[in-house]
């Protein structure tokens, strides 16, 4: 049995598995396809064929534009005429609408400063940190309304984890976060691991497929966000270590067909091993 | 004080029987290991034995550049750093880094930059460290080829690897992948690295004597002898996902 | 991607505390557990005398070079060893360029004290001309993983590198200084096997070897060496106080935890055979 803390959590659940059909795109089809696809390295010629196919993702015309090379070490995907790379390493870098965990490092009366896990910190500005429930009344406030902003504000601390929203982002300046907004804010239990971040799509798999496994079977909360990092909770340690286990093996063979399938035997095996339920 | 042992050169770097002094023909490499993703801090790390060579690279980045001044507005930095350890030498090195570290970072920098796409990340910073544990020549070498691994590990967008070997001369004739003795005893030494999406040099020292067919020479004999380099980094870059099929589960450790 | 310096979250670290207080440990280890030890000795060419040990993934390698050099004035017929650590900025995001720092420092000074104070090194084998000329040991530790705990993997490698020891040995001949032909192994040199024992404290709870996020929420930490029978070296660190009850008890502890630490090392098995 789950016991969930307050009711934030349970809509958390519900959240993700919103979510998870457009964040497990990259891996959508691959689960059908017999053979894996094959891993290309830097530099690989993925095609000589230059005028039925185009450079796509993670990918580059050479100098001569005769052929078509990998950027990254990856899986080589071909989606109609764009020859594709999903990267199975790399760094995070901010997009608007991302929802993200990010850890508050430093603050000052006009800023938050968070660690998200990419080359820039994040910037949480107060006013991106209305309590919920409050927009109403700052609205209807007219002007300023000042004491009536202080109360609605959410203060946080150094070492606070937060969900937020990116809402700008840009190559030149540092990302503007937000804690406004359906199932974000502070968390005050749990704990977050890290993943490497082109394998956040795996873990949440085809339409939420293996996310929706994971927590059935480990009795376990878990939000899973675009920079790596997943938050979660569950019933006792002894479940929450299987799922941080399985959750690295996840990671490991992102990259090998059948996951879910092996996953799910993976979990169900263990349990028995380990005397859990 | 002296060594008891002392570091004394052989007279002749051939044996009786033609082949050099560790068993090797003209063109044969030494044997080489590699391997990514051995240091789980960094965000890309690859260790190479090459020989007696034992070398570790490590890549964090994009991150905040420190000093701040040091960052650029329009591109990216990346720095290299390049040390050796102070038992990887026969005679033991001091360990702050010297003025021979320092310029190897830098030449190994210069190598390696061709192939990133630094204006991409304006105002972060690319750290290469490179640790040589064990050192028996072509150490510069040997830490161009394992970053250009550790950079791939991290997954930073690349044109493509680079690849470095040290060709030369010894007792008159021309030879691939120079051990530590050769290097010290021999007439002449060229480290050569090569960017394959372009394939081109990045990198090129020379010392010794050389006339201009011998140059042509040692070109040749270089691009086939990095040609072997560059699979067997393919090789292990793959290597780490290829061993997992279908339905198994342990990754090779 | 990681920061510099790293904050640990409010969460994680209520996490690791409210679990230690049931005894649990994420990675599923009991209060008074070791992580895995792997060891490869002997492994770099140009030492003489190395060790590649990884605690967990903490991982040192250490190699031996040594000098010949002047006896301290009050100790002439005794060689000399020194030991040197060095957090290498590729091992963590936590370690910084620069030359060695308050936590390299720290781990050179505990693993070496824990040496010394269990006189585990014949010295005085080291001499080879009393007042001339003796050996001078260099023991250089470097870090190439952190994930907590340098100090108990430091020490084992350290021991393990004198145990895989092959010095050349020399003597003053009519030449000066000559090389017999022979070697000085670790069996010539190493006498007792002391092992260094790290327990980390927060709140009211003690336990060995932590892991890294649990390095970053400790309060306080301390350092235990022993040899078979008796303690030698002790080094309290961070913010927090101890109660006498608490060392009282670790000081037990330690002794039945190394003992068997002891057995299932077997480090005597990387004495190098060259003679």
């Amino acid at each position: 049995m789950i016991i969930l803390e307050n009711e934030t959590d349970k809509e958390v659940i519900e959240e993700t598995q919103e979510n998870d059909e457009k964040e497990g795109e990259d891996f959508e089809d691959f689960e059908d396809e017999e053979d894996s696809r094959d891993i290309v390295v830097p530099g690989e010629v993925l095609t000589e064929d230059t005028k039925n196919f185009l450079p796509g993702r993670g990918t580059i015309y050479n100098s001569e534009r005769t052929k078509i090379i990998s950027l990254n070490i990856g899986l080589k995907q071909i989606r109609k005429n764009y020859i594709n790379v999903i990267p199975l390493r790399g760094f995070y870098t901010p997009r608007p609408g991302d929802k993200i965990i990010a850890l508050v490092v430093d603050k000052n009366p006009v800023k938050y400063k968070c660690d998200i896990n990419a080359k820039d910190f994040g910037t949480l500005k107060p006013k991106n940190t209305i309590k919920r429930g409050k927009m109403r009344s700052f609205r209807g406030s007219g002007g300023s309304g000042y004491p009536q902003d202080e109360a609605n504000i959410e203060r946080f601390e150094i070492g606070d984890i937060l969900i937020v929203k990116i809402l700008s982002a840009d190559r030149l300046n540092k990302p503007e976060l937000t804690t406004v907004g359906k199932y974000l804010g502070k968390k005050n239990n749990g704990f977050v691991i890290s993943i490497d971040p082109p394998k956040i799509p795996r873990v949440i798999g085809r339409n939420g497929s293996m996310i929706k496994m994971l927590k059935n079977l480990t009795k376990t909360n878990i939000f899973v966000t675009q920079n790596g990092r997943i938050w979660l909770k569950g019933e006792d340690i002894a479940h929450e270590r299987l799922l941080v286990e399985s959750i690295k093996k996840i990671a490991a063979e992102a990259h090998t067909v059948g996951l879910t399938d092996r996953m799910q035997e993976f979990i169900i095996n263990e349990k028995k091993i380990r005397g859990i339920e | 004080m002296p060594l008891i042992i002392k570091d004394e050169y052989p007279e002749k770097l051939f044996r009786e029987d033609g082949k050099r002094l560790d068993g090797r023909e003209l063109n044969e490499l030494r044997p080489i290991k590699m391997e990514v993703d051995v240091i789980k801090s960094a965000d890309g790390s690859a260790y190479l034995e090459w020989g007696n060579n034992k070398v570790f690279a490590a890549v964090y980045g994009p991150r905040e550049v420190h000093p701040h001044h040091l960052a650029k507005p329009d591109k990216g930095i990346l720095r290299v750093f390049y040390r050796m350890a102070t038992y990887s030498v026969f005679d033991r090195k001091r360990p702050a880094p010297g003025r021979r570290e320092k310029e190897i970072s830098m030449i190994i920098s210069d190598c390696l930059e061709p192939i990133l796409f630094l204006e991409l990340y304006p105002g972060t910073s690319f750290e290469v460290f490179i640790e040589v544990v064990d050192a028996d020549g072509g150490t510069r070498c040997a830490s161009i080829t394992a970053a250009a691994l550790a950079l791939a590990d991290a997954g930073i967008p690349m044109k493509s690897l680079v690849s470095a070997i040290a060709v030369g001369k010894i007792d008159g004739k021309q030879v691939v992948d120079l051990s530590g003795i050769e290097d010290k005893a021999g007439d002449a030494d060229l480290p050569i690295a090569i960017t394959w999406y372009n394939e081109e040099i990045s990198l090129l020292q020379f010392d010794g004597d050389m006339d201009l067919d011998e140059m042509t020479k040692f070109l040749d004999i270089a691009k086939d002898a990095l040609s072997k380099i560059h699979q067997i980094q393919l090789d292990s870059l793959k290597s780490k996902y290829i061993t997992l099929k279908e339905g198994e589960g342990e990754k090779k450790r | 991607m990681m920061n510099v310096k790293r904050i640990v979250s409010r969460i994680e670290k209520n996490y690791i505390l409210s679990n230690l207080r049931k005894e649990e440990r994420i990675d599923g280890r009991g209060l008074w557990e070791y992580r895995k030890f792997r060891i490869e000795s002997d492994t770099i060419s140009s030492a003489e005398g190395s060790a590649d040990v990884t605690l967990g993934d903490t991982r040192i390698i250490t190699g031996l070079k040594y000098d010949i050099g002047q006896p301290f004035p009050d100790l002439p017929n005794e060689g000399v060893c020194t030991v040197m650590a060095e957090l290498l900025p590729l091992a963590s995001p936590l370690f910084e360029r620069g030359p060695p720092d308050e936590q390299s420092i720290e781990l050179a000074r505990v693993v070496d004290r824990g040496i010394r104070h269990a006189d585990c090194i014949q010295t005085q084998k080291l001499c080879i001309k009393e007042k001339e000329a003796v050996y001078i040991l260099f023991l250089d530790m470097y870090v190439i993983n952190h994930d907590g705990n340098l100090i108990d993997t430091g020490g084992v490698s350290a021991i393990t590198t004198l145990l895989s020891a092959h010095l050349p040995e020399g003597i003053i001949g009519d030449n000066g200084l000559e090389w017999t032909g022979k070697y000085l192994t670790g069996d010539d040199l190493v006498n007792e096997l002391p092992l260094v024992l790290t327990y980390g404290k927060i709140d009211d709870i003690i336990f060995l070897d932590p892991n890294l996020p649990e390095e970053l929420v400790c309060e306080g930490k301390i350092s235990i060496s022993v040899t078979e029978k008796k303690i030698t070296s002790i080094q309290k660190s961070g913010a927090t106080t101890f109660s006498i009850d608490d060392i009282k008890m670790l000081g037990k502890k330690t002794l039945e935890i190394s003992q068997k630490l002891r057995k299932e090392l077997n480090l005597l098995q990387y004495k190098t055979s060259i003679k």
